[in-house]
């Protein structure tokens, strides 16, 4: 049977971990490969490198984490943040990632899925959603949740999927580093309009949070960074609180 | 003893190498050098169509090289390759083993994550024992002879081979590489099996 994944999520600022609130306010939490490390150890599933910075220059440092990273790590990692075009999945896939997250570019230019997918195959392109809840619906924002578009969260996942994504990373930028719960409406609206899975992020507070995206909103998988890095709690305690609720985990 | 994989992508072979660091590994983009070494490595990420492209300048060597027993691991699409065909796109595979890769039959497409591993028979289980691994694919395959598989999983209601084997040529469809310990400790297993046997 196939389980429920607990993905930790890592913001890579200048080759450093950072986390904010809200994606701003950032404080240095750590060394990646050290971390991502870490969490393996502790049993979780997979692992997210998010590329916060703005310029190439740490975008380059990124890529050389990445490939620091795939000598220790053995759970698969994913890339994402600034990737513009298949080439650069390429790049980022010969640096040491298993997938790579895709989010702006695609708004910009959805073509970049399909090309990608063919290229590597679905199952290494995530497509990456930041959502804002506005009038009973959400709306997806581009550059780090600054920039809204014209897009509605459910049907831009269907279109993303529909042009290869083989995952959606959707993140709820209300919930973000709130530490309330995840947005299961919005969860739950997308995991039901798309057939690849669907990992929920932004909101992570506690293992009732994540057995509630799990099961109320239908995730196949979820995503957490401050609870960790700040020492709050481990992997492995999250993992054991979801397995005792009944949620099919990997314990290691 | 040199494990060489072949590398027919793009994909993310550091883990793979690292994994595989009991051996001298080399990656090898041509074919027929590919199987001038101890162990053929045929990685898991790409799609079967460009795979299968990049296979077939050598194709008809390969498979006579794995006929007279040269030791071979295939992962995900590099178990895949091991059969005829695949309904993911066109090209030969290499038909070590008589069947065809066919979608999953499950809504969730691709399957993305850990999974158990039911009726494991290889002995590399007994020395290794992996329980659940990652997997993540999109197809499976469908050997005409149930009798090479040594190890099921299901996702949804569709069960299929999570690992066949022909003599020394052992194909997984989860990533050994990507399985954390567990799995890096099954591939340091296979890696002794083809030591001790050569």
């Amino acid at each position: 049977m196939l389980t429920r994944r607990l993905i930790a999520c890592l913001d890579v600022k200048g080759g450093r971990v950072v986390k904010g609130v809200r994606f701003e306010s950032l404080r240095d939490v750590g060394d990646p490969v050290e971390l991502a490390v870490r969490y393996e150890h502790q049993g979780a599933d997979e692992i997210v490198f998010l590329d916060i910075s703005a310029t190439l220059e740490e975008r380059e440092t990124l890529l050389e984490v990445a490939r620091r990273t795939a000598e220790r790590l053995f759970i698969p990692l994913t890339i994402g943040g600034g990737i513009r075009g298949a080439d650069e999945v390429a790049r980022a896939l010969r640096a040491g990632a298993d997938k790579v997250s895709i989010n702006t570019a695609a708004v910009e230019r959805p073509e970049v899925l399909s090309e990608s997918a063919a290229r590597f195959g679905s199952q290494c392109v995530v497509a990456s959603i930041d959502a804002r809840r506005e009038n009973g619906g959400w709306r997806v924002h581009t550059h780090g949740g600054k920039e809204p578009t014209d897009l509605e969260a459910v049907a831009w996942a269907r279109e993303c999927v529909r042009r290869g994504a083989g995952e959606i990373l959707l993140t709820s930028i209300d919930r973000d580093g709130g530490r309330s719960g995840y947005d299961l409406d919005l969860t739950r609206a997308v995991a039901e309009a798309v057939d690849v899975p669907v990992i929920a992020s932004g909101g992570a507070g506690t293992a009732e949070h994540m057995s509630e995206a799990l099961r109320r909103g239908g995730a196949d998988a979820v995503l957490v960074a401050g609870i960790l890095h700040d020492g709050m709690t481990t992997v492995t305690a999250l993992k054991r609180r979801l397995a005792e609720a009944g949620i099919p985990m990997r314990l290691a | 003893m040199k494990a060489t994989i072949f590398d027919y992508g793009a994909g993310n072979l550091h883990s793979l190498a690292k994994a595989l660091s009991g051996a001298e590994v080399g990656i090898e983009p041509d074919p027929l050098r590919a199987i001038d070494t101890d162990l053929l490595v045929l990685p898991g990420v790409g799609a079967f169509a460009a795979a299968a492209a990049s296979l077939a300048p050598g194709r008809k060597q390969m498979r006579a090289a794995l006929d007279s027993g040269l030791p071979c691991v295939g992962i995900c699409l590099g178990m895949q390759l091991l059969f005829d065909a695949s309904e993911e796109g066109p090209g030969e595979g290499l038909g070590i083993l008589p069947g065809q890769v066919t979608k999953l039959r499950a809504r969730r497409i691709p399957q993305i994550g850990w999974n158990t591993l039911e009726e494991a028979s290889d002995p590399l289980f007994e020395r290794a024992p992996l329980p659940i691994a990652y997997f993540a694919n999109g197809y499976a395959c469908r050997p005409e002879e149930p009798g090479c598989v040594t190890a099921w999983s299901t996702h949804e209601g569709d069960r299929f081979p999570a690992a066949v084997r022909r003599g020394s040529v052992l194909g997984v469809q989860f990533h050994p590489e990507k399985s954390s310990s567990a799995g890096v400790r099954f591939l340091g297993a296979f890696l002794e099996e083809v030591a001790r046997c050569s």
